[in-house]
């Protein structure tokens, strides 16, 4: 809370909630809270690894005016999809058919969802008798169907993509519709996860309930009603005070990514950013038209890409709420790869999305050249593969993401194998996936080289190798950045591309980045997500730094050669170190 | 051990803090508390023990061998590993898994500052090495140990300079024998060299956390080992035959010879102690029902930390980070710091104490902290070579402290050293007179103070006004009356020694041992009688465990819990295993259904349900120490009187009236302005709080809302 009182206070142009400040401060974060406490059920109660393991979910509140107040999540990628779907939903529902017990399930990208396994669960939360406001939560779903397991397919249609729910009524009064859930489940791959993972989404808006509750016993729903305003209002005041002080003015960039999965065409990325009177604003015209692909990703899915960005660049203190949102905006025509509307298969969106918001910061680096990195992974890497489990004798399905390197900073190196922008997944831990799969991971280590070099170096790619001891399986990987590589920056080099490799220890064939294909009993599938593009000159990067590179094989002492020049500063140690 | 029977008759507690060492005496036979404090010494922190608890035998004239009971509390863990001085260590990891500290979660735990870095990983990447060798996740061996590996690895290790060795492999918490096995080939490729194995140190799945526990304990054992090695040699020429017992991070206490194996379990042992203090002290007010909400506010010489005490029991966590910066959300936030896999105490730490260092900042404004003057230089008050301005010079300044009785006047200290520094370094500079110059210094720290208590609370949606704030450290009375009413907390408790709770919290406690053993198999599939001969056996060897720290058969007790999930969750529930119900696996399946739908509102009566783990808690019980309480007074505090002098508080008081503690009574009522001041802290009571002594020995006092 110093935090935000100290940059309330730098931000001084900026008047003060009216409301007695404790209270506030208690509400603000009680309300997070709430949503904090439905992650942690979720999270618990959970039975897929994505979602237990890989915390792939995030939960909000909303109040009757269908104003997003609080959220809770480890995914920006989650940042807008929440606030969209959450008041479409109940507005086309109807919010006052919505009764106390009840809970809604949804995931139609087209009416503002993510993709399809995103499955967003919505309840309202009740005080002697009168509403205070929604509870939601949307959880990544291993599976709902579709052409392939994971339901991560090569597909040209949304249709293809697996089970569509529009805003429908899985809980009536607190009694879950059997019905439907059979109807759902009989429509997914991995059904004793789902119907789990189901319930903990069920569960969480139960327990929310619960705790707003007990504060509308504590702070009265008019107390409530009366700091929800405060709230929104006073979020949005900070935010536009905070974007003011950034330059104004309008700046663009394009990139490409590798295809779209069924031809080698690139697909053209254009991003105009204007900053100006207290709001940021994206338009993607000038994008490719939207593709019979799985990567077209949507309007809310680009907002996400220019809330993360904007977010970065105000205050930490902000909260995320109505009032921040409303100071972005996505321009553009529908239709494009960015803005894709029915019936545009999506689920691999987020690649689009990823990159997109590194074209964001690309097109603000000659405006503010001190805060832009450069490129990094710049991908989800979606991986999923699934089959018989001959010890469990049941279907299983597993879906995981790659962590690669961020790119280089002005001032810093690029960070090794995190998750960049949008996309903030854990790894799952190897124990916990060899012991509910039927899978082996044969290796899991940085790669030496993959940075790309400057006076700040980029962040290095991570090799992950999945191997198939006990049976077959049908395997899917849907990503991109195997041909334009993370541009750097500044006289940065760009970083090593993304490649998937087949049998690796073996034939070692190379696969294409959009592939469903049948893995051999025995077989093994090798990713290696790229490395993050550096940041100035490789020639001024400082010597000491280097030589801790080529000790700590983050660069080869050929690579050192040949990026950067010169031995002669680092040779020595070098040469002592190896007797 | 202190108990009844015993014709030995102290306790000593002994809590090393960054900047004074405390040592505390308690006399069995009438329950009173003595107290001693000297400087610590950063060079060799077992001097400043050792010094303390000479001075503690002198002054006391306490016979070393009517010693029953030592327990030490201790920072050099957490400071071995934050301020990266920890030993030059190794690890040797399965092969094709060496970057595990480098990748960690993969994650960055702040989602919206581009400039954040993960902690540099405590081995760098050149000494973790990978070797052949797997084990499944049922235990069976894929690949078998390659022992040539090992051994390669080990001379390579070696070479560079390890001091210490951690080995980690996949999946030993189900099978440790190659992790054992490789050991021993360290062992002979290194002799003497200090191994730490992953199962040994935490016994639980997940391969990073684990890890990261074992490496912490391998880059502390050859920093920890002889320090306590040299205590305990220390303490037999003094004479004293106790043994030495420390506190560990959950707020229990082990033996010297299980620290120096498991110094891991160290990491928050000083923090630990000062809620444990908070949290006894609490219990033992005469008035039923104040100490039942504590918020523990513990100000020491270099940080501040702040808990939260429901019903006496400190909020607890499963797992923790070293050197993260602020509690972790549930879904972010994990990975600013080195995970810790095992049970803690749950606190707030920030960088604000007695010894912070006031200065003004390059872009102009005034700072407090994190630096610290520690206890050598000093406060330039010490007139100890220290001339920067620190919040105990500030409080020297505002006549809040009295140089005349600092640690009861054991400690010179020196008003115009204070004064200078402040004048030059910040009055000066900011142009304000030294008086409001001292009172900015204040404010600051005051606010970072609430900042930490507002972590614990309002962050986590609890209103702080609920509950009573009991100070602690030297420095926390000195603060508790300014920040409880921006808080809005109206009660606050002082302890009757809260410059040594941390101390008195070591002797408040319980020697506890913990043992896991993986199950990983569905209940319907479990026998009943070999469940019963598994719990048996843990209990035995919990049992084993305190005869080994001298723990007698009566005063062991001890709980089994098992952790129980559906089929397919990570996440299991803890349910306590009944003894004597005729089918405890029945019960057990039962009370984990109930649990379920108790925590997340449904449960399913078919699913199968899953033991993963045994948990057995071996406690071995530790008598509390009998405060003695105060005689009751004739509400005549004239008494307890002993001067006045000018106090700064919003406005300066020019006769403020000082008051000893020790002269208090039961019932006295001391009305504010007034400073009351003891041996080991002072109590500042600005206009319109005021402060009464109860008869359990702390003062409540209540504190004056919205000034």
């Amino acid at each position: 809370m110093t935090e935000n009182a100290t940059s309330r206070k730098a931000a001084g142009d900026i008047a003060a909630p009216a409301m007695d400040p404790v209270t506030f401060e208690v509400l603000r974060n009680a309300l997070i809270n709430v949503t904090e406490e439905m992650a942690l059920t979720i999270r618990r109660a959970a039975y897929s690894t994505n979602i237990k393991t890989r915390a792939d979910f995030s939960c909000a509140f909303f109040d009757n005016d269908l104003r997003c107040i609080a959220q809770s999540f480890a995914q920006p990628a989650h940042l807008v999809s929440m606030a969209t779907i959450g008041p479409a939903a109940i507005r086309e529902f109807g919010p006052n058919l919505i009764e106390d017990g009840d809970a809604l399930l949804v995931n139609d990208p087209h009416r503002g969802a993510s993709h399809l396994n995103d499955i967003a669960c919505i309840s309202p939360a009740y005080f002697q008798g009168r509403r205070l406001g929604f509870l939601a939560n949307m959880a990544h779903h291993v599976d709902v169907g579709g052409s392939a397991p994971a339901s991560l397919g090569i597909n040209k249609e949304l249709y293809q993509e697996g089970l569509i729910l529009p805003p429908t009524r899985v809980a009536s009064r607190g009694t879950v519709d059997q019905n439907l859930l059979k109807l759902i489940l009989a429509n997914v791959r991995a059904t004793r996860e789902t119907n789990g993972d189901l319930r903990a989404q069920l569960s969480a808006n139960y327990v929310g309930a619960a705790r707003v509750g007990e504060l509308a016993a504590r702070y009265t729903p008019d107390g409530l009603a009366k700091f929800y305003d405060e709230l929104v209002a006073y979020t949005e005041r900070w935010t536009a005070a905070d974007l003011a002080k950034l330059p104004s003015g309008t700046w663009e960039a394009e990139t490409f990514r590798d295809d779209d999965g069924f031809t080698d065409t690139p697909v053209r990325l254009k991003a105009r950013v204007t900053i100006g009177d207290g709001r940021i604003e994206l338009d993607v015209s000038g994008s490719s038209p939207q593709l019979a692909s799985p990567i077209n990703c949507t309007r809310t899915m680009a907002t996400c890409g220019l809330a993360f960005v904007a977010r970065c660049l105000v205050s930490p203190g902000i909260s995320i709420n109505s009032g921040f949102l409303s100071r972005l905006r996505v321009t553009g025509p529908d239709g494009l790869v960015c803005t894709a509307m029915r019936p545009a298969a999506v689920v691999g969106g987020w690649e689009t999305g990823q990159k997109l918001t590194e074209l964001i910061w690309l097109a603000l680096h000659p405006a503010m050249p001190d805060r832009v990195p450069a490129s990094g992974k710049g991908l989800i890497v979606n991986l999923g593969f699934g089959g018989n489990d001959p010890k469990r004798g049941e279907y299983y399905c597993y879906m995981e993401t790659v962590a690669g390197g961020g790119g280089a900073r002005p001032g810093k190196d690029g960070p090794i194998a995190v998750q960049t922008n949008l996309h903030n997944t854990e790894n799952a831990p190897i124990e916990e996936v060899e012991m509910n799969y039927p899978i082996r991971i044969a290796r899991y280590e940085i790669i030496d080289d993959s940075g790309g070099a400057g006076r700040f170096r980029g962040g290095l790619g991570v090799r992950r190798d999945f191997e198939f001891p006990y049976a077959d399986c049908t395997f899917t990987i849907l990503s991109d950045g195997r041909k334009f590589a993370p541009w750097g920056l500044a006289g940065g080099r760009d970083g090593a591309c993304a490649r998937f490799v087949l049998d690796p220890e073996g034939a070692a064939r190379e696969l294409p980045s959009k592939v469903t294909l049948t893995v051999p009993k025995g077989g093994c599938v090798s990713v290696r997500t790229p490395g993050g593009g550096g940041f100035g000159n490789p020639g001024d990067r400082e010597s000491a730094a280097l030589s801790r590179d080529v000790r700590n094989r983050y660069v080869s002492a050929e690579r050192a050669k040949s990026d950067y020049g010169s031995l002669k500063d680092f040779a020595g140690p070098v040469a002592r170190r190896r007797p | 051990m202190g108990r009844t029977g015993s014709k030995r008759s102290y306790r000593i507690g002994v809590d090393i803090g960054g900047t004074f060492t405390d040592v505390v005496v308690v006399d069995e036979s009438d329950g009173s508390v003595k107290v001693t404090k000297v400087p610590t010494v950063p060079a060799d922190p077992s001097a400043g023990f050792i010094d303390g608890l000479t001075k503690a035998l002198t002054d006391f004239a306490v016979d070393p061998g009517a010693i029953a009971f030592t327990v030490h509390g201790t920072t050099i863990a957490t400071n071995t590993i934050i301020q990266g001085t920890g030993a030059r260590a190794g690890l040797i990891t399965s092969g094709g898994f060496s970057d595990i500290l480098e990748i960690a979660y993969q994650t960055r735990p702040t989602l919206y500052d581009i400039f954040y870095d993960k902690p540099k990983p405590l081995v760098p990447r050149y000494m973790c090495i990978g070797v052949r060798e797997r084990i499944g996740p049922d235990g069976e061996v894929l690949v078998p140990l390659d022992e040539e590996d090992v051994a390669a690895a080990a001379r390579k290790l070696i070479a560079e300079g390890a001091e210490a060795i951690a080995v980690a492999f996949l999946h030993s918490y189900r099978d440790p024998a190659h992790e054992r096995r490789a050991a021993e080939i360290i062992g002979e490729a290194a002799p003497g060299i200090p191994v730490v194995q992953s199962a040994e140190v935490c016994r639980e799945f997940r391969e990073y956390p684990r890890t990261s526990t074992a490496v912490i304990n391998a880059v502390l054992v050859p920093k920890i080992a002889p320090y306590l090695a040299r205590l305990e040699e220390r303490l037999v020429e003094l004479g004293l035959e106790s043994g030495l017992h420390l506190m560990t991070s959950s707020g229990g206490i082990i033996t010297s010879a299980t620290a120096k194996r498991l110094p891991v379990h160290l990491v928050e042992s000083g923090p630990a102690a000062g809620v444990i203090g908070a949290a006894f002290v609490a219990e033992t007010m005469g008035e039923a029902g104040l100490g039942r909400k504590i918020l523990a506010l513990d100000i020491g010489g270099t940080t501040a930390k702040a808990s939260l005490v429901d019903d006496g029991m400190p909020a607890l966590a499963d797992e923790f980070e070293v050197g993260a910066a602020a509690l972790p959300t549930s879904t972010s936030g994990r990975g600013q710091g080195y995970p810790v896999k095992m049970p803690v105490i749950s606190l707030v730490e920030i960088g604000a104490g007695g010894g912070s260092v006031a200065s003004i900042d390059p872009g102009g404004a005034l700072t407090v902290g994190p630096e610290s003057a520690g206890a050598n230089p000093g406060p330039a008050c010490y007139g100890m070579g220290g001339d920067r301005p620190t919040i105990t010079d500030a409080n020297l300044v505002l006549g809040r402290l009295n140089p005349d009785y600092f640690l009861g006047g054991a400690l010179a200290i020196y008003l115009e050293q204070a004064r200078a520094a402040i004048e030059r370094d910040i009055a000066r500079p900011l142009g304000l007179d030294v008086d409001a110059a001292a009172r900015a210094v204040i404010d600051i720290a005051n606010a970072k103070m609430i900042a930490a208590l507002q972590l614990i609370s309002i962050q986590r949606g609890i209103d702080p006004r609920d509950y009573v704030l009991v100070p602690s450290g030297g420095a926390g009375p000195v603060h508790v009356m300014a920040i409880a009413a921006a808080l809005g907390v109206e009660t606050a408790i002082i302890p009757p020694t809260p410059g040594l709770n941390s101390a008195l919290g070591l002797l408040a406690t319980d020697i506890k041992q913990e043992i896991v053993r993986g199950i990983f198999e569905p209940i319907t599939a479990m026998d009943v009688e070999a469940f019963r001969l598994v719990v048996e056996e843990l209990n035995m060897q919990g049992r084993a465990l305190l005869a080994k720290e001298h723990v007698d058969e009566d005063d062991m007790e001890l709980m089994g819990e098992a952790e129980v999930s559906y089929l397919g969750q990570s996440y299991p529930l803890r349910i306590r295993i009944p003894a004597e119900a005729p089918n405890p696996l029945a019960a057990v399946d039962a009370a984990f259904r109930d649990a379920h739908r108790r925590h997340y509102g449904y449960a399913s009566e078919t699913e199968v349900s899953v033991i993963r783990n045994l948990r057995i808690t071996a406690l071995g019980r530790v008598e509390r120490p009998r405060l003695k309480p105060l005689d009751q007074g004739d509400g005549d505090i004239g008494r307890a009187q002993k001067g006045a002098r000018r106090v700064v508080f919003d406005a300066a008081i020019a006769s403020c009236p000082i008051f000893e503690r020790g002269l208090l009574l039961a019932g006295d009522v001391v009305a504010g302005p007034a400073i009351i001041e003891q041996m080991d802290t002072t109590l500042v009571v600005p206009p319109g709080a005021s402060v009464r002594a109860d008869r359990a020995g702390s003062l409540v006092a209540t504190v004056k809302q919205g000034s």
